[in-house]
């Protein structure tokens, strides 16, 4: 007698099991692979910055073109590019990037790339015509 | 007589499941519209040191530059001009220091990439921020 009243107060749970691996399941499923993204901050040209100003900033030009990369016009590999970039280390130094239109997107993505590495954040980025 | 009482005091708990996975069900659908805003067919360039965005402005504009040059913000395909509308628009809003991403497919040639520049810079938007995929 007291054991079949313990049955009956049981919740039936095994329905609503199924129904929580089923969504477990479309979780899982429908779960996308979180791509991390990173910005890589850039100064266009400013009307204004023709101007001279008085101390003198410490200038590196980098030529971007279809996979193909150029200091101080002389073509350069990218690895070359990399060593050169991280001896200056120095957080002033600007680096004027002046990329073709037929670049690709990811040529000037590499260059900004290393100069995020080499501790570079005064980015400007002209065009070349 | 005992066994028909404890019938009587079993909780009802059906309902209550049918309205949590309703909730559940809610929640499902609407967090999935959120995700659909990323421009899917775009893939980014990959940069190898640079470091993983962990939170974004809120305020960030971010415009999507397809491989053939299209452009679309929040998968709403614009103009040069409705672009340059836009973000006249929103900086008027925001100020000078409204963030803006490009997000380009790695493919896309940089003159896609340098008229949505030139239009970021006519406004009067000279910081702008690159989007690349990192690694790992």
């Amino acid at each position: 007698m007291r054991k079949k009243y313990d049955d009956k107060l049981a919740v039936p749970m095994s329905s609503m099991i199924d129904v929580v691996f089923l969504l477990l399941i479309y979780f899982i499923i429908t779960q996308k692979e979180e791509i991390s993204e990173a910005h890589l901050a850039i100064n266009l040209p400013t009307p204004g910055s023709a101007k001279a100003s008085e101390s003198k900033p410490q200038l590196l030009e980098v030529e971007v073109y279809d996979g193909q990369y150029s200091l101080r016009g002389t073509s350069v590999s990218l690895a070359t590019l990399e060593t050169t970039l991280n001896s200056f280390r120095d957080p002033d130094l600007t680096v004027i990037i002046k990329v073709s239109i037929s670049a690709k997107a990811q040529d000037l993505v590499n260059v900004l790339d290393l100069c995020q590495g080499a501790g570079l954040t005064k980015l400007n980025v002209v065009t070349l015509r | 007589m005992r066994n028909r009482g404890g019938d009587d005091l079993e909780t009802p708990i059906t309902s209550m499941i049918d309205i949590v996975f309703l909730l559940i069900i809610f929640f499902v659908v609407t967090a999935a519209v959120d995700k659909d805003m990323v421009d899917e067919s775009i893939i980014l360039a990959e940069a190898k040191k640079s470091p993983a965005v962990e939170t974004n402005d809120p305020r960030m504009v971010t415009i999507n530059v397809n491989q053939r040059g299209q452009i679309n913000i929040a998968l709403q395909p614009v103009t040069l001009n409705q672009l340059e509308q836009m973000l006249l628009a929103l900086k008027i809003q925001a100020g000078d220091s409204l963030p803006l991403l490009i997000r380009c497919d790695g493919n896309t040639k940089f003159d896609y990439i340098d008229r949505v520049m030139q239009r970021a810079a006519r406004v009067g938007l000279y910081r702008v921020r690159i989007a690349a995929m990192v690694e790992g």
